[in-house]
């Protein structure tokens, strides 16, 4: 049995015997109980991350989210300061916002009129001569989020008053966000609340994530389709896919950092095609003006680099965040067997209009119920999900590649494209955190 | 929802812009092309649009959303929508495989306006969809424009409000 904390739902599972090196037990991905574990010791003491700070530009703009178990306000108030605030009253519980995204200068509970204001402090009372010097308005404004961090822009949030700084956290996976972000000539990115493509699967949160062996299965009617296209443009700003970055003959790797983040990366391989990538660019006055934009902006070297990648970090963030292709993703785990995946498309700023409509169409044909892409992954994890109930023989194999990791000066690992360190990288992280007191 | 019949003009509702005769025309080809999405018969709803300038347009987030400031479910013209007939025909695509069996009701066919040959038709429909042991119900506006041929209707726009479009959907594996 184990020693429980009062804050920790008490389970006698070992967890820590549940992920070995090279392979997981089933159960993680299937038994209500281990979910909920995962919420208090996963979801209610790590970073999550919340939102973009571009989604709430004007004082007063706000959308609703949901983090872990709890409904929460994000608002930017009357300092500028983006607030995230648990979306309860403080009297007797309802929520107080309801409008899934909007403009307000406060929020009132409309069960007995209280009124917070966007700090979240509670400014107005009704019938306040029944409550006595005892009751203090200051200790009863919206409950803040314990903990919030912003990485150039990319909002985080923990339930948890004590743990790594966000800083530490992301680690080497930074530089990966920065690929994003400074795809813009201008590094400033967009989300619109009331712009993304919204999923679900019948499958487990942990199951979506870096994984550059399934392409050319998953994915084949996709190469079909390529393969009868005139022009492969995989994305407006540039990226070709001369070669198939999925061979473990390309320069393609996958990289596992520490706390779980993980990334299939492909700069090595799309480097190469930097000059092609320009030059398609050069075609069309949007193009011609990027290319001379980002190179006024952050040198001939890095611009021709950041051009090969397109913005493409496909980095995974545990447990909650991918950056991929045009696309911020976030995983919402339902329950064990159900999740919802949102992917917010990614504006650039200081770009022109025929570079966004390109990105939106290209993340449309991929991402989406009804796309090309997303929905065959969707499939596939539903039907490990439908696998996994036959658990005579429990253990998920997660030992590809596994004698030919490289560990980089920086404390990454990584290996070849169809390897799964990716994997590896997050259920060590997993592990971590189920097991940690 | 019912934007479109909500703000018909008075005599689409009162005397109608057609006759008895051709509503019941294009009442019969909306259920005929409502069952042709049923029974997967790709190629031959694909065959009922007509030009080279088409749109088929399933909006995400909001039934107004401008596909160029905006992302959709669907929004294709004809070789977009040519590749996605090829998605789904093709046995390799799994998320399509198997098959959902489908049954649709169409119902609430209000034409709003003729110009020429062209006519511009709201509808609405209900869909039961089973695969792979799940049930999932679906609900959409529909708004058309058709011309009318010497061979029957054909589509040249058509836009498609799910009730659900600014939820988490599972995958969309048929027609709609």
């Amino acid at each position: 049995m184990s020693t429980t904390k009062s804050n920790i739902i008490g389970t006698d599972r070992d967890y820590g015997s549940l992920v070995k090196e090279d392979r997981i037990h089933s159960s993680i991905f299937t038994d209500e109980s281990v979910f909920e574990d995962e919420m208090e010791r996963i979801f209610h003491k790590t970073w999550l991350f919340a939102l973009h700070e571009s989604e709430v530009p004007k004082k007063g703009d706000f959308k609703l989210l949901k983090l872990g178990r709890f409904p929460v306000i994000a608002v930017r108030d009357e300092n500028e300061e983006v607030q995230l605030m648990i979306n309860r009253c403080r009297h007797r519980g309802a929520q107080v916002c309801e409008a899934t995204q909007g403009n307000a200068k406060s929020f009132q509970c409309w069960y007995h009129g209280w009124t917070y204001n966007t700090k979240g402090d509670l400014v107005g009372v009704t019938g306040e001569e029944a409550y006595d010097k005892t009751f203090d308005a200051k200790e009863h404004g919206l409950t803040k989020v314990a903990r919030v961090g912003n990485y150039r822009g990319f909002i985080f949030a923990s339930h948890s008053k004590e743990g790594q700084s966000l800083d530490d956290y992301l680690g080497p996976a930074k530089k990966f966000i920065d690929i994003l972000i400074d795809a813009s000539p201008t590094s400033e990115i967009e989300v619109k609340p009331g712009v993304v493509s919204k999923t679900m699967y019948r499958g487990n949160w942990k199951q979506i994530g870096m994984d550059g062996y399934h392409p050319h299965y998953v994915h084949v009617s996709v190469f079909k389709i390529f393969s009868k296209r005139e022009s492969t443009t995989g994305s407006a700003v540039g990226a070709i896919h001369l070669e198939d970055p999925f061979a473990d003959s390309s320069p393609s790797l996958t990289r596992g950092f520490p706390n779980g983040h993980a990334a299939l990366d492909f700069r090595f391989q799309r480097l190469p095609h930097a000059k092609d990538n320009t030059a398609e660019l050069q075609q069309s006055e949007d193009g011609r003006k990027y290319v001379e934009d980002m190179i006024a902006r952050y040198g001939k070297e890095h611009a021709e680099e950041l051009i090969a990648w397109h913005g493409d970090p496909h980095l995974g963030v545990f447990p909650n965040l991918q950056l991929i292709h045009d696309h911020i993703r976030v995983v919402i785990p339902i329950s064990s067997s159900e999740t919802q995946v949102l992917m917010y498309p990614v504006f650039l700023k200081g770009v022109g209009q025929e570079i966004n409509n390109k990105r939106l169409r290209s993340h449309e044909a991929f991402y989406g119920p009804a796309s090309n892409g997303s929905p065959d992954d969707a499939e596939i994890f539903e039907r490990v999900q439908r696998g996994l109930e036959g658990d005579a023989n429990p253990w998920i194999l997660l030992g590809r590649g596994i004698n030919r990791e490289t560990s980089d000066s920086d404390g990454t690992v990584s290996a070849l494209i169809s390897d799964e360190i990716t994997q590896r990288a997050q259920m060590q992280e997993w592990k971590r955190l189920m097991t940690e007191d | 929802m019912a934007k479109q019949i909500v703000n018909a003009a008075p005599e689409a509702i009162n005397k109608g812009v057609v006759s008895v005769e051709q509503q019941l025309r294009v009442e019969r080809f909306l259920n005929y092309e409502a069952a042709l999405m049923d029974e997967h018969e790709y190629d031959r709803w694909m065959a009922l649009w007509t030009g080279d300038d088409i749109t088929y347009w399933v909006p995400c987030n909001s039934d107004d959303q401008d596909p160029n400031t905006g992302v959709a479910i669907i929004y294709d013209d004809r070789s977009r929508l040519l590749e996605r007939m090829m998605r789904l025909k093709d046995k390799a695509a799994h998320a399509y495989r198997p098959r959902a069996r489908l049954i649709r009701n169409v119902s609430g066919v209000v034409p709003l306006s003729v110009t020429g040959e062209e006519l511009e038709v709201a509808s609405s429909f209900s869909l039961g969809e089973i695969r792979t042991g799940t049930e999932n119900i679906w609900f959409g506006k529909c708004h058309y424009v058709l011309v009318d041929t010497a061979e029957g209707f054909r589509i040249r726009w058509k836009k498609v409000m799910l009730l659900n479009n600014d939820e988490a959907i599972p995958n969309l594996t048929f027609l709609v």
